[in-house]
C-alpha cells in the first residue's frame, strides 16, 4: 500500500505546520503515524483524502495543532539551532579559503544577515518548500535559493574583503579546519532536526567557490579557458542533476 | 440552520469514550465503528484532536504497535478518569435526549 500524492502532501505539510508551531518530536511523529495509517487504509477502501481531513487541509491542521500542547523546552533550543546554522553559513566559505577572520564589519554582517536569514529561512522552511515538496517548483525554488544565497554570501564576502577593517581574531590553518569540521555538523544536525536537505544543499553550493579558491592554482582559477570549462561542467551536472530529478518526479 | 456536523460538537467525545470502552481499538476501526453506527456526514480525522485531547485529560491512554500494513498503530484504552467521564456523559445525555424528545413532543405525536 501507498500513500497518494494528495495524502504525501498533507502529511508534510501538517508536520511542518506542527513543528513551526512548536509542538513537540515526538507527538508530531504520532500523529503523523497515525494520520498515514489512517490515510493508507481509507485510500485502500477507496475514499477520497478530504473524507478524512475535511474540505479544508489548513483548518484541519490548525485543530491538530490547538489540541497539541507546545513544547517551549524544544523551542529553546530551536533558536540556537537557528543561530548556529547561520553562524554556520557565514563560516564555513571563508574557513574553507583558509581565510577565516572576524573583523567588527563582519560581526555587524553577521547581526544583520542572522536577522534577515532566521526570517528567511523559517519562510522558506516551514511555509514555502511544504507546499512545493511534491512539485517541479519545488527543486527550482531550492535550487534558486541555493543559487541566491550563494551569490548574496560572495556579495556581500567581496564587499567586506574590500573594507578596511582592524580583525578581531584570524584563525590559524589547523583553527580553519577546525570551523570547516564544525560547520558540516551543524549542517547535517539541521538536516537532522528539520528532516529537509536544504540545510545541505545550500552549503555544497556554498563550498564550490571556496573550495576552488583554496585547491585550484592561481593561473588555472583565473584562467578563462578553465573558467569556461568549468561553468561548461557546472551547467551539464546541473542539468543531468535537474533531468534525473525530474525523471524520478514523473516516475512517481 | 446549524448542521450535523455542529449538532455532534461535545456529543462525539462520549461516542469515542463508548466505543473505546467496548476493547483496545486504533484511529481507523474507531472511525469505521462510528460510521457503522449511524455517524456517516463527518470528516474521519476530526476524532484525531478529540483523541489527542482525552489522552492530555488523562481519559485515554495509547499504546504503539507494530503494523503488518505500514506505520505503527496506536491503540487506545479507557482509564478509570475515562470510565468516570463515560458514565457522567451517559447521564447526561439520557437527561438531554429526555428533555429534547419532550420538546418535540409536546402536544401528542409529531412526524
Amino acid at each position: 500500500m501507498t500513500l497518494s500524492k494528495k495524502s504525501e502532501q498533507f502529511l508534510i505539510e501538517l508536520r511542518m505546520y506542527l513543528m513551526s508551531r512548536g509542538k513537540n518530536d515526538q507527538e508530531i511523529n504520532e500523529i503523523t503515524e497515525e494520520l498515514e495509517d489512517h490515510l493508507l487504509q481509507a485510500e485502500a477502501a477507496g475514499k477520497d483524502t478530504s473524507h478524512i481531513i475535511g474540505k479544508s487541509p489548513k483548518d484541519y491542521m490548525k485543530s491538530i495543532g490547538d489540541s497539541m500542547k507546545t513544547d517551549f523546552r524544544q523551542m529553546a533550543g530551536l533558536i540556537p539551532m537557528t543561530i548556529l546554522l547561520l553562524a554556520a553559513y557565514f563560516s564555513f566559505g571563508p574557513a574553507i579559503e583558509g581565510n577565516f577572520l572576524l573583523s567588527s564589519i563582519i560581526l555587524w554582517i553577521a547581526i544583520g544577515g542572522g536577522v534577515i536569514g532566521m526570517i528567511a529561512y523559517g519562510i522558506l522552511l516551514f511555509k514555502v518548500i511544504p507546499k512545493f515538496f511534491h512539485s517541479k517548483w519545488g527543486y527550482v525554488i531550492t535550487i534558486m535559493t541555493s543559487f541566491l544565497v550563494t551569490g548574496l554570501g560572495v556579495v556581500l564576502l567581496l564587499w567586506s574583503k574590500g573594507q578596511e577593517a582592524e580583525a578581531v581574531f584570524v584563525a590559524s590553518p589547523l583553527e580553519n579546519n577546525l570551523i570547516v569540521a564544525v560547520c558540516i555538523l551543524i549542517f547535517i544536525g539541521s538536516a537532522v532536526y528539520s528532516k529537509s536537505w536544504i540545510s545541505i544543499v545550500i552549503p555544497i553550493f556554498l563550498a564550490i567557490g571556496p573550495l576552488a579558491e583554496r585547491f585550484l592554482p592561481q593561473e588555472i582559477n583565473e584562467n578563462p579557458v578553465y573558467m569556461a570549462w568549468a561553468s561548461v561542467g557546472v551547467l551539464t551536472i546541473s542539468g543531468l542533476a535537474s533531468y534525473f530529478l525530474w525523471k524520478r518526479y514523473k516516475s512517481q | 440552520m446549524a448542521d450535523t456536523t455542529q449538532m455532534l460538537k461535545g456529543i462525539l467525545d462520549g461516542c469515542l469514550l463508548a466505543i473505546i470502552h467496548e476493547g483496545e481499538i486504533y484511529g481507523y476501526e474507531l472511525a469505521a465503528k462510528l460510521e457503522s453506527y449511524g455517524f456517516q456526514a463527518f470528516s474521519e480525522g476530526t476524532i484525531y484532536p478529540l483523541l489527542l485531547r482525552m489522552q492530555r485529560e488523562n481519559l485515554v491512554t495509547a499504546t504503539l504497535r507494530k503494523s503488518t500494513a505500514g506505520p505503527k498503530r496506536k491503540y487506545y484504552t479507557l482509564t478509570e478518569k475515562g470510565q468516570q467521564e463515560l458514565d457522567e456523559f451517559i447521564q447526561r445525555w439520557e437527561q438531554l435526549s429526555a428533555s429534547v424528545n419532550n420538546v418535540l413532543n409536546q402536544g401528542g405525536n409529531r412526524k
